[in-house]
């Protein structure tokens, strides 16, 4: 609540400052008011406080996301801040507020609350990706974005509203009380939509076969928000969905896993077989995106007590490489913009640094040990072994037997291939920024247990 | 126990060491960096000294320090805690105090040396894993620095990479090590499965229920064992440690002779309680024991490198503590380590001053003569050989007393080999001081224009560990001369579980005595041998074409173990590997690969083919979908 | 009695002229049927008592943007020639999926009739009076958030909408 009350200040706060004149301090008050999120959530740890009755709950797992959520904003606003430019004020109120939308996601009880967090979400990342409006790829980007996603909308409001005939309650523990009882229920009407809200849910999170936005939408964006997408919105997107499910249409797991089950299969061979073939790296990224979406949903099918753990631990991994990529991919794109993955070349010589940080992320998403991407699957699959998914484990290190070949081919580019040889230089936050995230992914793969107790206890 | 408290500071300080050191590389002169590398065990030096004095003085003898939960996962649980204790915090002694007086003498060493920072960086990264490895109180911890220290002594044994045998060296010892680790391993997956827990507490606690000589007791204890074997340097898989001899010679004394080696002795001293339930594994320990020391004793009687000589000594020498080991003495043979560490320390240190001094020769036939021309050097190294020999009062005598007569009491016949290779100890140590500081001068008068005796950032150290080999015996005098052990009273808490289970040394004091008397006699026969051979008569042992035939031959062949190895293990793997490239390579595996890449070929056509752009398709795509999982689910 | 007529007279015009929105070839023509199920759906709300949502839909909806879609039309000058034509399988295969979707959740509603009808209705449930209240109360915090949803939608209009000045 803290958090959803600041950010939503930041966003009005950045509305202003165009008025006030107060745009140089814009950035460090944005840095200043993230942390400050940060520390309020932090206060509500244990609490388990519920707000306006019961729409929304800031249990343990809640305050964990929202601070992976905010810490994945503070790191962005350090990466891509000072490089936004044109119609700063209306980015920073924007993605303030998408942040909020994000904040909302993770810790709502009411479908309502799900409905607007994830409305408010989707449309400023809507309005985001066409935010280039010179470039003809970036309003592609956007039209082609807010169709998919307007049209996954409706299916997630027709299943709520089914779930709501159903069940008579927008509240997840209404509606979990509702199904204890399937004798008075209609069973067909529950499970269409139960099936509605996965498959819009799936969409969210970029899942086969409802992934075809990512790859045109992550290359056509621009980088800062292809950034935005791959972290904030893929930790709010997964986390609302194990939240919902976990919570609310928990009993029923039976009927619904399976079907997840190969969506999750699907994902994890579409998208690492197609990230094979990409040249353009946010082109690749968004494959892989598409395939750790399959890696997460294990962990919505398994649902046991390991998982919720595995999820966080998943997920933060999954962000910490990812934003150290972009960071990279971000700082190279100012360079030389082609983003090919060729663009990389002779980058262990060019800036040893942002190789180092870029060669330590994909070793991380490939779950190379000692990184933490490696433990984030080990937990994973253990969770998924727990309740004996052998074959869907075996699919997932299929799986990532595949994506080790394009993640080495980033790493082979930076530090084999020749390229140029003209230096690229690293300002003060991007020196932090990096440092911060490769030794957070080292960290926590040598010690996973700094997050993993947290969940749990 | 408030310093207890601040135990993870010992090992983090080397740590920062090695990770600044490592970071400003040649930002900082060399003379920096070995202020900052000595500066920081120094640190930890004064900290382990804290550390035993408040446990030494304390009533609680044993102090478990949790640091953070490191992994944890279903029901294995592995916390990252220090334990502190009698036995850790004298090798916290050991390793931080020979360490510090190591890396001051390196500064001299390695002056000038281009990769001196680098040097250094090595150095205190390895002190930083020896001390993970003896603070631990589980097996994943100790395994944790066991792997580390490894890894050192590969980057520091290849320290000039750009020789080609140095680095076959480095790599001989890393594979030999990795042999070992294997089995130690398997040990810790062993006990993990056994006990459920790798901590030794509760390892120790659990294991109080096994019967003596259960199968799996012996099973857990020879893997480990075999861990041990490789990075003590133990028959079959010593090999590794003579050639490990190219590294810098502070590295020899460091790694090679005080600490890494005796990393074996140590770990086995710590799972103590496990090594008494199973008595097969104990009489394997001694007979290895034994047969190592004798058989790398007879070896050194003939090798002509300075510090081939010294690293067969080690093998015989750490074969003497694992004998102790085997006959039930855990005390004597930790106490034989910290003697061993001062005065092979010493030695390697005095061998590398004279190595210095003629400007890089190694071999004794090209010295002679320098007693009188490093007048520092010579009496260093005589107090070296006197306590490695075994002449009371110095520090050697009495552990290795100690150990002959656990042995004796294990096993007469054990206890004439030993006694043998005490004698042949006494000899080539001699030989060696004989050769390299009486007679004449036998070198060119090239080194003999750059002699000089080494500067006192080197001598100082050495005058050090010499008084400390002189006195370092006093800490456990025999109690058959009617003093007290206090080495023993100060172990006991940690040796206190299997105290009841190993048979108590049950000598009467008249035979202690008569043994002690042997032991003597044997080091002055020893002695008086060399002395006749190559003082009274002068002799030169021949040049390398010109050898005596016979035992000698094989002898200063190093029984030819190398070559066997070479012949029994590497070329028939070199056949299968080649048979097995030519069949399973190409038919197998090759095939299996390349299917498995087409089959991802082709998937990623088929993502990239589905990926058309056109979103009338995508939606369409989406609607089919969903109209496939409503129907899948019969709705 | 009447009121089933009605009901039944109400959903006919809002289906007919939602289909006639797809398939008329002027734009214009679509618009104005896409207003006629507006109407049609407020027409619904009244049934179900809710005069306020009638009366908001109306507004909103038929009015305000209605006459924005007019004016975009308009401005965009669309007519018959620019509609883009698709290919005829695209139209068959769409035809096919949205017809089996239309069986399957007409299949999935049909055991909604199992449901146990609710006992007593409250009449007054879909007026402003008990809208008003049920909004500040129980969801004052949707309430609230959604206004963070208009102003972001707001804000990003006026920002895609804003003139470039300092385009290079």
């Amino acid at each position: 609540m803290n958090a959803l009350l600041i950010l939503s200040a930041l966003g009005i706060f950045a509305l202003l400052t165009d008025i006030l004149g107060l745009k140089k301090i814009l950035f460090p008050a944005s840095i200043v008011a993230l942390i400050g999120a940060m520390v309020a959530s932090g206060l509500e740890w244990g609490h388990h406080t519920s707000y306006f009755n019961g729409m929304m709950c800031t249990d343990n797992t809640a305050i964990l996301y929202t601070e992976l959520l905010l810490f994945a904003g503070l790191m962005w606003f350090l990466i891509c801040g000072s490089s936004i430019r044109e119609h700063q004020t209306e980015h920073y109120a924007i993605l303030s507020f998408a942040l909020a939308g994000a904040v909302v996601m993770v810790t709502f009880s009411n479908l309502v609350m799900l409905f607007l967090g994830i409305e408010i979400l989707s449309i400023s990342m809507y309005i985001m990706a066409g935010s280039q409006k010179d470039k003809y790829s970036s309003n592609e980007a956007a039209l082609k974005y807010f169709l998919m996603g307007s049209f996954s909308t409706g299916f997630l409001l027709f299943g709520i509203a089914l779930i709501y005939g159903c069940t008579g309650s927008f509240f997840t523990s209404g509606i979990a009380a509702a199904i204890q009882q399937p004798m008075t229920l209609p069973h067909g009407m529950l499970l269409a939509g139960v099936l509605l809200i996965l498959t819009s849910l799936v969409f969210k999170i970029a899942g086969f076969p409802f992934h075809f936005w990512a790859p045109d939408v992550y290359q056509g964006a621009p980088d800062t928000i292809t950034a935005f997408m791959a972290s904030v919105v893929k930790i709010a997107a997964t986390a609302a969905f194990f939240r919902l499910f976990s919570m609310a249409f928990g009993s029923m797991v039976q009927e619904w896993s399976f079907t997840l089950c190969l969506i999750a299969i699907g994902s994890m061979m579409i998208g690492n077989m197609g990230a094979v073939l990409q040249d353009n790296l946010k082109r690749m990224l968004a494959f892989s995106s598409v395939a750790h979406a399959g890696y997460m949903l294990i962990a919505i099918i398994t649902l046991n007590k390991f998982s919720e753990a595995a999820l966080l631990f998943y997920i933060t991994a999954y962000t910490l490489a990812t934003l150290a990529s972009f960071a990279i991919i971000i700082r190279v794109g100012q360079e030389n913009g082609n983003g090919d993955v060729s663009s990389l070349a002779g980058l262990g010589k060019r800036n040893p640094l942002a190789a180092a940080t870029m060669t330590i992320a994909m070793l991380s998403l490939a779950g190379i040990p000692p990184l933490s991407g490696f433990f984030a699957k080990y937990f994973l699959f253990n969770a998924a072994l727990q309740e004996n998914y052998t074959w869907l484990v075996l699919a997932a290190v299929a799986g990532t037997l595949i994506s080790v070949y394009y993640y080495f081919r980033v790493i082979h580019s930076m530090l084999i291939l020749k390229g140029s040889e003209e230096k690229i230089s690293n300002s003060p936050i991007q020196i932090i920024v990096m440092l911060v995230l490769s030794a957070l992914l080292i960290l926590l793969g040598i010690m996973p247990d700094l997050l993993l107790s947290r969940i749990g206890s | 126990m408030q310093i207890a408290t601040y135990a993870w500071l010992i090992a983090l300080i080397p740590l920062m060491g090695a990770i600044l050191l490592g970071l400003l590389g040649k930002k900082v002169n060399g003379k920096s960096a070995a202020a900052i590398g000595s500066a920081s065990v120094l640190a930890s030096f004064v900290l382990a000294l804290l550390i035993f004095f408040s446990i030494n003085s304390s009533t609680q003898k044993s102090f478990d320090i949790h640091l953070f939960n490191w992994i944890h996962s279903g029901s294995l649980s592995v916390p990252f805690n220090f334990l502190l204790d009698p036995l850790s915090s004298i090798m916290l002694l050991v390793i931080t105090g020979v360490g510090f007086l190591i890396h001051v003498y390196s500064y001299g060493y390695m002056k000038d040396d281009e990769g001196i920072q680098r040097f250094f960086a090595y150095l205190n990264l390895f002190i930083f894993f020896m001390l993970l490895l003896v603070l631990g109180d589980n097996y994943a911890v100790m395994f944790t620095g066991w792997e580390g220290v490894g890894l050192c002594s590969y980057l520091l044994i290849g320290f000039w990479f750009k020789n080609t045998n140095y680095n076959n060296a480095a790599k001989k010892a890393f594979i030999m090590n990795r042999i070992g680790d294997l089995g130690f391993i398997l040990g810790v997956f062993l006990i993990y499965n056994t006990f459920g827990s790798i901590s030794y507490d509760k390892v120790f606690a659990a294991a109080a229920g096994f019967s003596s000589g259960s199968s799996i007791m012996v099973a857990i204890t020879l893997l480990l064992f075999v861990g041990a074997m490789g990075k003590s340097a133990q028959i079959p898989l010593y090999t590794w440690l003579p050639d490990a001899m190219a590294g810098p010679t502070p590295v020899s004394a460091l790694i090679h002779a005080a600490t890494m080696v005796t990393a074996g002795v140590y770990m086995i001293a710590r799972s103590n309680v496990l090594y008494v339930l199973a008595p097969f594994t104990l009489s394997v320990i001694t007979l290895i024991g034994v047969c190592t020391a004798l058989f790398a004793a007879t070896i050194a009687l003939t090798q002509n490198d300075i510090k081939k000589v010294l690293a067969y000594s080690t093998v015989s020498q750490l074969g003497f503590m694992f004998a102790a080991l085997g006959a039930g003495a855990f005390a004597s043979g930790v106490f034989h380590l910290v003697t061993h560490a001062f005065f092979k320390a010493l030695l390697f240190l005095a061998a590398g001053s004279v190595i210095h001094a003629m400007s890089g020769e190694q071999d004794i036939r090209r010295m002679g003569g320098l007693r009188k021309l490093l007048p520092i050097t010579y009496p260093v190294f005589l107090i070296g050989t006197i306590a490695i020999s075994g002449i009371p009062p110095f520090a050697g005598f009495f552990s290795k007393d100690e150990i002959l007569a656990h042995v004796y009491a294990c096993s007469p016949i054990l206890y004439v080999l030993l006694m043998v290779a005490s004698v042949l100890t006494s000899f080539y140590m001699f030989r060696l001081l004989f050769l390299t500081f009486f007679g004449n001068y036998r070198g060119t008068k090239e080194h003999m224009h750059h002699m000089h005796e080494s500067p006192s950032v080197m001598t100082i150290p050495l005058m050090v560990l010499a008084l400390l080999s002189v006195l370092g015996g006093f800490i456990g005098l025999p109690e058959a001369w009617g003093a007290n052990h206090w080495l023993n009273g100060f172990l006991a808490p940690v040796f206190e579980q299997s105290s009841g289970r190993v048979n108590a040394l049950e000598l009467s004091h008249t035979t202690e005595l008569t043994l002690m008397a042997f032991a003597l006699a044997g080091a002055f026969i020893g002695l008086a041998i060399a002395y006749s051979k190559y003082i009274a008569k002068n002799q030169v042992p021949a040049e390398d074409n010109n050898q005596p035939e016979g035992l000698y031959q094989l002898s200063y062949n190093k029984y030819y173990v190398d070559e066997l190895y070479d012949k029994v293990i590497v070329k028939p793997l070199h056949k299968i590997s080649e048979s097995a490239i030519a069949f399973l390579e190409k038919n197998v595996i090759s095939r299996s690969v390349d299917s498995f890449g087409r089959i991802t070929l082709n998937g990623s056509r088929l993502s990239r083919n589905l990926q058309t752009g056109y979103i009338g398709f995508y939606i369409f795509f989406m609607v089919m979908a969903i109209l496939l999982i409503l129907l899948f689910n019969r709705i | 009695m009447l009121t089933q007529y009605l009901f039944y007279f109400l959903s006919f015009l809002a289906i007919f002229s939602a289909l006639l929105v797809v398939f008329s070839k002027n734009p214009v023509q679509s618009v104005l049927s896409l207003i006629v199920t507006f109407f049609a759906i407020a027409g619904h709300y009244v049934l179900l008592n809710a005069q306020f949502l009638a009366a908001v839909h109306v507004i909103v909806y038929a009015g305000a943007i209605m006459v924005l879609f007019l004016f975009v039309i308009m401005l965009l000058n669309l007519n018959e020639d620019s509609e883009p034509q698709k290919p005829g399988w695209i139209k068959f295969a769409a035809t096919i999926t949205g017809g089996l979707l239309m069986v399957v959740m007409i299949a999935a509603l049909r055991s909604a009739a199992e449901m146990p009808a609710p006992q007593k209705v409250d009449a007054s449930i879909g007026m402003i009076k008990n809208l008003g209240h049920v909004l500040f109360t129980d969801f004052a915090l949707p309430f609230e958030i959604s206004s963070l949803l208009f102003l972001v939608a707001m804000v990003g209009a006026v920002m895609l909408g804003k003139k470039e000045i300092h385009n290079p």
